[in-house]
């Protein structure tokens, strides 16, 4: 095992792969303290990179803004004139909001998933020249993606306020369903940013999992309308619970539309026991990310 | 006073063999059924490397291409960590490492310097009192506004010697970088190399040119193949460098000793190749 050890201006890295188990969990702790220090340290890098994103994505302010909104709204759009003038059986109240909520964070993860994948090999200029946290670089890129998230969710508001749906209380754990998101994110980022330093096929073959992933997930349908008991070879699932279980982004997802949209008629309280469960699922992917992430980033060096 | 500012501690480095390296899922595929793609094959490109530089000191690494001067550089700037050993570092680095001085080549030069910066831990403001000297030093005109990419290697040189020198470090790292400057810029930088001396900056230098590391340097340190052969003065181990290879008909036919790659594994040839 490595260790990194920092007292006071010294840095020791050692490598000694012979320690006791007890010794080697001390190091692990020791070691994430000092890198979240490092990670502090070097926050003015954090800032420099979110804003060469930013500014590269809004050029000139206004029409900056509006362009990266054009996205989601453009597939609000095509979603709402599928499920509602096409598929008029979909029925559902106020569609273009019930689907808006569920782009924009959908938007958010995916952008940031495909920035984290190239984050490495795409900065190894940098990477193979100077040292700095390594995380530092898929970090910023989901930084710089909630910025433009929240920036979005302006135009969110703005159609609820049209809609006339009703803003509850629950509104407020608004903070709380995007801190989860994005601790799920930087982890997941983590793990596919270090894959794709070994594999660059990563890349390719991430692209269509986040495609089939997005229909995976309850974005232009709702949970509520999974089945709640499905029959494959004489045993019965409960798809909408497995479908929560097994995707943590279903839950998020639906975390959102419940807090602002409900069933159409303004916010609910979300399902406590599923916003526990995935806010514990999302800090244990962060912390299989940053273990797999700090475990191979010290060759990242020497591979890009 | 002597007070170490890097040591190494019996640090060696392994490297894979990057021409056989799996790089996608397809290749990886394909190596389960070719056993000769499989196997470790690596090689050690540095063996029990021991030294110590002292603050305030400024030495010489010399040693021939693939003798590993670069990655005892890197080590030290961790970029690369030790397979095995002890690396300790204390103060503030900047480094030159060969060519490219860890730019974004995106971003313009100015955007650069705020980048690069913040990567050695300053802040805007600090940045912001240093960028008329940086840019001035480096004086590549009104290329400071243009991307990275556009520059030649001398220029990105200039700009990174300049960063480098002007962040106020403890330690500095200069590896074969400077041959790439024009001659005004190579004394300009011999220069300042002299003032960061006497302001007590401990230098670590890696040069072919014999002439500006006896000029430099109060020490040497000799690397070949990976394993520290000699450690002195800079007069002595430039001769007894000089004593092995002059022997060998001049320079240019210095012997591509690198480091012999140990294939770890018996390279069985098979036939269910694919
Ligand atoms: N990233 C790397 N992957 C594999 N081998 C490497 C890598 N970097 C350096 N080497 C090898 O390590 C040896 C030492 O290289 P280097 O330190 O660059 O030598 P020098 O700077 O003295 O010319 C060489 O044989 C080189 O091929
Ligand atoms: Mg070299």
């Amino acid at each position: 095992m490595v260790t990194v050890e920092k007292n006071a201006a010294t840095l020791v890295i050692s490598a000694n792969k012979h320690l006791p188990l007890l010794a080697r969990l001390k190091y692990m702790l020791r070691g994430i303290v000092v890198r979240l220090e490092d990670l502090w340290h070097y926050r003015e890098l954090i800032r420099n990179l979110v804003t060469r994103d930013l500014k590269v994505r809004y050029r000139n302010s206004v029409l900056g803004v509006m362009w990266s909104l054009f996205n989601p709204l453009l597939m609000m759009m095509v979603f709402t004139l599928v499920f509602t003038v096409l598929t008029p059986h979909f029925d559902v109240p106020n569609f273009p909001v019930f689907v808006l909520c569920a782009i924009l964070p959908w938007n958010f993860f995916s952008a940031s998933v495909i920035g984290s994948i190239r984050s490495i090999v795409d900065n190894s200029s940098l990477v193979n020249k100077v040292y700095f946290p390594r995380e530092i670089l898929p970090i910023s890129i989901v930084l710089a993606n909630l910025v433009n998230f929240l920036v979005a969710l302006i135009a969110l508001f703005a159609l609820i306020l049209f809609f006339q749906i009703p803003l509850t209380i629950w509104v407020f754990l608004l903070p709380a369903v995007i801190a989860v998101q994005v601790i799920f994110t930087i982890g997941f980022g983590l793990i596919m940013a270090t894959a794709n330093v070994f594999y660059r096929d990563t890349q390719v073959i991430m692209e269509v999992v986040m495609m089939a992933w997005f229909f995976f997930t309850p974005i232009f349908y709702s949970l509520a309308i999974l089945p709640r008991s499905y029959e494959i070879w004489g045993v019965s699932f409960d798809v909408a619970r497995w479908v929560r279980i097994v995707n943590p982004m279903a839950s998020i997802i639906d975390n959102y539309r419940t807090i602002l949209y409900g069933i159409g008629q303004g916010g609910a309280p979300p399902d406590f026991y599923f916003f526990m469960r995935t806010l514990v699922t999302s800090l244990i992917v962060l912390l299989i990310g940053a273990s797999i992430f700090y475990r191979y980033s010290r060759s990242f060096g020497e591979e890009v | 006073m002597t007070r170490p500012v890097i040591t190494f501690e019996n640090v060696s480095k392994e490297f894979k063999l990057s021409k056989l390296r799996v790089r996608s899922l397809q290749e990886m595929f394909v190596s389960m059924f070719k056993k000769e793609l499989r196997g470790k094959h690596r090689f050690w490109a540095l063996k029990e490397v021991n030294f110590t530089i002292n603050a305030g000191e400024t030495v010489a690494l010399v040693g021939t291409n693939g003798s590993g001067k670069s990655t005892v550089l890197k080590l030290i700037s961790r970029i690369i960590d030790p397979t095995l050993g002890i690396i300790t570092v204390s103060g503030r680095l900047s480094a030159l490492l060969e060519l490219g001085a860890g730019f974004h080549p995106d971003l313009s030069g100015r955007e650069n310097i705020f980048l690069n910066g913040s990567i050695l831990g300053l802040d805007r403001k600090e940045m912001t009192k240093k960028l008329d000297a940086i840019i001035d030093f480096a004086d590549i005109g009104e290329f400071i506004d243009v991307p990275i990419r556009n520059y030649s290697s001398g220029m990105q040189m200039r700009l990174g010697f300049s960063v480098a020198v002007h962040v106020e470090p403890q330690i500095i790292l200069v590896d074969e970088v400077l041959a790439v400057g024009d001659y005004n810029f190579q004394l300009k930088c011999l220069n300042k190399i002299r003032e960061m001396q006497k302001q007590g900056v401990t230098i670590l230098f890696v040069s072919h040119d014999f002439e500006e590391i006896q000029k430099l340097c109060d020490r040497a340190i000799w690397l070949n193949r990976g394993e520290v052969m000699a450690e002195g003065s800079t007069d002595d181990i430039i001769k007894a460098f000089m004593d092995i290879y002059q022997s060998k008909e001049g320079q240019d036919s210095f012997p591509q000793s690198g480091v012999i790659p140990i294939v770890e594994q018996n390279m069985v040839t098979s036939d269910v190749g694919i």
